[in-house]
């Protein structure tokens, strides 16, 4: 890697041209690079790059040698000739519109072909994946396959995808920079967006963004793609559209819970044990990608804001989370399919949260402390959150109260993080 | 180079029969004295822009970095967005129009010399309407291009965007009003003999900008008076919930916004076309392809405004069309790079600092150039529009391009505005870092762009790839701090003790060169006539333009010549009483009027804060205020 001659401000060329092949080398160190073919879409994109950054390159060239020859050729001498007199030129004149002319054509062929090919229907037999956006936070919805996520999306290599893209509030935009171009989610139409993973493609983790600029934690609002082996995303789905893997307890939910859980409840107990399973399959949950093989790029490391402290050593209880939750204000926000009660649609479905590497937008990792403080002070956690201040005491940066009835001590918040990450 | 000790005295450095004190510039009507406004103006407005963009560097040198949360940071990138394109640039277009249009064209004045006036204190008045609220931290905070519904209330509750909305109806009045007053005096008030194709560059392209304006920023103002609608009125033109549409602000805006950017980048151009010319002792080369050019992408630049929208999925058919259009832009504008530098082929170039930043623009404004073909692919557009590539392009654009010409603009004009040179070594210094620093900052982003960095990120996470451009970056924003401190120091300097210039130490072939520096209140105490592009080079160096048809139209040339150059000898240092030429009265109804103006804005904006009670009756007061201004206005005397 040539890093240093960048400060060089006109090695424009040779320096692009050197990044694009040290990309394909060190895909690891440019974990976002859009230069990777890893679909058909950009694949495509990649080749109209390519046409666009030779011409431009030759264009730079051209212009720039012709340039600084001309400054050298004809600098100001003591002895030197009065300037030649010359005010124009026809031939020339034409020549330097012609010539772009023609280049222009050529890289317009290709565009307009590209144009009609990328944005042809789907074709048939695409998996559908709903795309929500949300300040700051993305939803992911499965029509065929019934299945609610949030910020992390799984999808099978080799299978087209075929996504329709709404918002629930201001414009949003849906990128993948690895995987393809980008498109906007706008209010009152539905945007679609569709590519084809590379069959050959291993299993492994894209990060994604929201690239309009949409409020206070605009660049917050991130997601995980996850592109696994068609068996892997077999078992990922069969798992996520079954109900939450923590059992409701009986006395406290009574005939409905039942009603609504059957069918998911037969679901699950279909779900067979993957024998021997590779890495990332278990018995009870399906597949997830696993935690550990996640990368370096893939593994947020926001620091955690100053000001915020936990209670040390406390030990949750999932029970007593369930019913603390089920009796707060999360039931407002949230749904976990099996938990009766729990049903809003305004934030994250949380049915499966438990199997997810982050949460919030992919701004922090999904572990013990950062869910307990997410509950705790979400506010100031990730600015503007629209989840509100939790936690006893705690001041809420928004509307600058501090909270003190109905807010869920730091007991109260160990408990229901044991709940929900019991909800694999 | 003469000192002031043994310059000649028409070269005083104040203008003969100048008024002085703090008084006499409220009142001023003086197109010159105007344009010296708008340059003091429109500086202290970059430099806070600029101060802006380095807090905005300083927080992105590092990942995960703390010094500025999420509201602070959009309010600065909104705000350096906003200042630098409507309170720093096209108001340092705005100094070179107010000064050199008349003076290019043999005129006194421009048309309406008090709408001139009103036109510096509206723009001075919203200026400080939308700036002011940085320092309570309720600026603006949706980005420059504020896109609906965010900034419906619903979204943005505060008076953040009420600024914003408000803010930029005030100053579209100045442009708006600004742009008529040069249009009429382009059109009625050249010499005798300049015919169109006779007018300097600077005032063609100045020209072509008058009439962008006039058609792009009526837009502007309906997209503004919508979103106001909604945000004070409870009407529904983009609220999504009701049934508005969004993508009705995305092309109301852009169909304003891709003009403005050749609205910015035109003057420059004409600058540089000035510049060049005298640097290299030679004629502009293929003058009328130069303005058919222009032309072209003043006309051009109204058809690909969706270009800017090509992620929002308009379909197949507008993609092509869009995409199609916004290459064949990139024509007339090669020209214009080719025609620059066939213009120095040949030539005796003198690196002067205004020189040197004109060919800077050259070569820097091609790579922006050669980077917006790229984004006239859709396609590939999908991989980089909202990326630090399109940040990369477009300060390649409006730093490299509009920046640059208006620093070669400000050294080629800095000795007809004040009688004095500036600092040649210094100037050099400037040139030099400003070059590399502008290069170091922006280059890199076109890495961080295509390597997947989101644009109006506040902060972004450790291990993306990113860290090293954004470094880069950062340093280089740092670097133009000293580079424009030094800009500043040499221009405070020269002003005072700067060599005295005489009138024409360029050797520029130009109408304005002919009379004193500074020029006197009256510019020319006779008329010019002209009969060729060069009336100067026609008289001292008849060579360079021997070639260039010109035209008699009954004058001959030994006439016109007794003329042009030596007028200002035998009568610079008479007053324009003395010479018997009517001036306009200075007045301060225009600033009354501005005033009224803004105080009618800002009861609106009340409204959101005291109730409807008092916003009304301010509003009132405010109305009346205006009629009773206007109507003074009017009815007193122009001369």
């Amino acid at each position: 890697m040539n890093r240093k001659i960048h400060w060089r401000p006109f090695a424009h060329a040779a320096v692009t041209a050197g990044l694009l092949l040290a990309l394909g080398a060190c895909s690891q160190e440019y974990p976002n690079s859009t230069f990777n073919p890893t679909t058909d879409f950009n694949t495509d994109i990649i080749a109209l790059w390519d046409s666009l950054l030779f011409w431009g390159t030759v264009v730079f060239v051209v212009v720039e040698v012709l340039l600084l020859w001309t400054l050298w050729r004809y600098r100001r001498r003591p002895d030197g000739p009065e300037p030649t007199n010359v005010h124009g030129h026809t031939a020339l004149e034409i020549t330097w519109t012609v010539l772009p002319a023609v280049i222009l054509v050529m890289i317009a062929i290709p565009t307009v072909r590209t144009i009609f090919r990328t944005q042809a229907p789907a074709p048939a037999g695409s998996l559908q994946v709903e795309v929500i956006g949300h300040q700051w936070w993305w939803e992911f919805r499965y029509p065929e396959l019934g299945i609610t996520t949030a910020n992390e999306l799984y999808i099978p290599v080799g299978r087209t995808v075929n996504f329709q893209l709404t918002t629930a509030d201001v414009i949003h935009s849906f990128w993948i920079p690895q995987l393809g171009g980008k498109r906007d989610l706008i209010g009152n139409r539905v945007n679609h967006m569709w590519f084809t993973p590379d069959p050959a493609m291993t299993t492994q983790v894209f990060n994604g963004s929201c690239n309009e600029f949409c409020g206070t934690s605009h660049a917050n609002m991130k997601f995980r793609t996850f592109a696994v082996q068609p068996n892997e995303f077999e078992s990922w789905a069969r798992h996520q559209k079954s109900a939450a893997a923590y059992p409701v307890a009986q006395e406290s939910t009574g005939a409905l819970a039942e009603a609504q859980q059957e069918p998911a409840a037969q679901d699950s107990a279909t779900v067979a044990p993957v024998a021997a399973a590779p890495s990332g399959f278990t018995a009870d949950s399906g597949y997830a990608f696993p935690a550990a093989d996640l990368p370096d790029f893939a593994r947020p490391h926001t620091p955690l804001p100053s000001g915020l402290t936990f209670t040390e050593g406390l030990t949750g209880d999932a029970e007593r989370g369930r019913q603390i939750y089920s009796r707060t204000a999360c039931i407002g926000c949230h749904k976990i399919e099996g938990n009766p009660i729990s049903i809003g649609i305004i934030g994250p479905n949380l049915t499966h949260i438990a199997s997810r590497t982050t949460i919030a937008g992919a701004l922090y990792p999904n572990d013990t402390r950062h869910l307990s403080l997410w509950i705790k002070n979400s506010r100031v956690m990730k600015h503007g959150s629209i989840m509100p201040t939790l936690g006893k005491g705690e001041h809420d940066p928004i509307t600058g109260a501090v909270i003190n009835t109905g807010g869920l001590t730091d007991q109260e918040i160990a408990d229901i993080v044991a709940y929900l990450q019991a909800l694999k | 180079m003469a000192t002031a000790a043994a310059a000649p005295p028409y070269a005083e450095t104040t203008p003969v029969g100048a008024p002085t004190g703090l008084w006499s510039w409220i009142t001023t009507v003086d197109h010159k004295r105007i344009g010296i406004l708008y340059l003091y103006t429109s500086l202290f407005f970059f430099v806070l822009g600029g101060v802006e963009a380095v807090t905005i560097r300083a927080q992105l040198i590092g990942p995960n970095n703390t010094l500025l949360n999420a509201e602070l940071y959009n309010q600065l990138m909104t705000m350096h967005g906003t200042t630098m394109i409507f309170l720093a640039v096209m108001p340092l277009s705005s100094v070179f129009f107010n000064f050199l249009i008349p003076l290019q064209i043999g005129a006194r004045d421009v048309a309406f010399p008090r709408l001139n006036a009103f036109s510096y204190w509206i723009y001075l008045l919203g200026g400080v309407f939308i700036t002011v609220p940085i320092f309570f931290g309720l600026a603006p905070n949706a980005g420059w291009f504020a896109y609906a519904p965010l900034t419906d209330r619903i979204f943005s509750q505060g008076l953040h965007i009420d600024f914003w909305v408000l803010g930029i109806q005030i100053l579209g009045i100045s442009t708006l009003a600004a742009a008529f007053n040069f249009i009429t005096t382009i059109i009625n008030m050249r010499a005798p003999g300049m015919n169109l194709m006779r007018m300097p560059m600077f005032s063609w392209m100045a020209f072509i900008v008058q009439f962008m304006v006039v058609l792009a920023f009526p837009v502007l103002t309906i997209a503004l008076i919508f979103l106001q609608f909604d945000r004070f009125f409870g009407t529904n033109f983009y609220i999504t919930s009701n049934g508005g549409d969004p993508l009705l602000w995305q092309h109301l805006f852009w169909i304003f916004g891709h003009p403005e950017v050749y609205i910015l980048v035109l003057p420059a151009f004409g600058l540089v076309s000035e510049v060049l010319p005298s640097s290299a002792k030679k004629a502009l080369f293929g003058y009328p392809v130069m303005v058919y050019s222009g032309i072209l992408i003043g006309f051009l630049g109204f058809g690909v405004w969706a270009h800017h929208m090509f992620a929002v999925g308009m379909g197949p058919v507008a993609d092509t069309v869009f995409g199609l259009t916004t290459m064949l832009i990139a024509i007339p504008t090669g020209v214009k790079i080719f025609n620059w530098i066939f213009t120095l082929w040949g030539g005796s170039i003198r690196f002067t600092t205004a020189c040197k930043f004109a060919i800077g623009l050259v070569a820097v404004f091609t790579i922006g150039g050669i980077s917006g073909v790229m984004h006239a692919s859709p396609p590939a557009v999908l991989q980089q529009t909202d990326t630090y590539f399109i940040v990369a392009h477009f300060h390649y654009v409006l730093y490299g391009g509009s920046m640059m010409g208006i620093f070669a603009g400000i050294y080629h004009y800095f000795p007809k505005m004040f009688g004095r040179m500036m600092n040649e070594r210094l100037g050099s210094w400037h040139f030099w870092l400003n070059m590399i620093g502008m290069n170091m900052t922006f280059f890199p982003m076109h890495f961080s762009g295509m390597l997947g960095m989101p644009r109006r990120i506040y902060t972004y996470d450790a291990g993306q790839g990113w860290d090293v451009f954004n470094m880069i970056s950062s340093l280089g924003a740092f670097l133009l701090v000293p580079a424009t401190a030094i800009f500043i120091y040499n221009f405070f300097r020269s002003k005072k003790h700067g060599p005295v210039a005489g009138p024409n130490p360029w050797d520029a072939p130009t109408l304005e060169w002919s009379i004193p520096s500074p020029p006197p209140e009256y510019n020319f105490a006779t008329i010019p006539v002209i009969e060729s592009r060069y009336p100067l080079w026609d008289v001292t160096h008849p060579d360079r333009t021997a070639d260039i048809p010109h035209t008699t139209e009954g004058w001959d040339k030994a006439e016109s010549a007794a003329h042009a150059a030596p007028v200002h000898e035998e009568t610079g240092m008479k007053t324009a009483k003395e010479l018997g030429i009517p001036m306009p009265l200075p007045t301060a109804k225009p600033l009354v009027t501005a005033i009224a103006i803004l105080i009618l804005f800002g009861g609106l904006l009340l409204t959101h804060i005291t109730g409807l009670k008092v916003a009304v009756a301010i509003m009132i007061g405010g109305g009346l205020m205006l009629i009773f201004s206007l109507y003074a206005w009017l009815t007193s005397p122009l001369e």
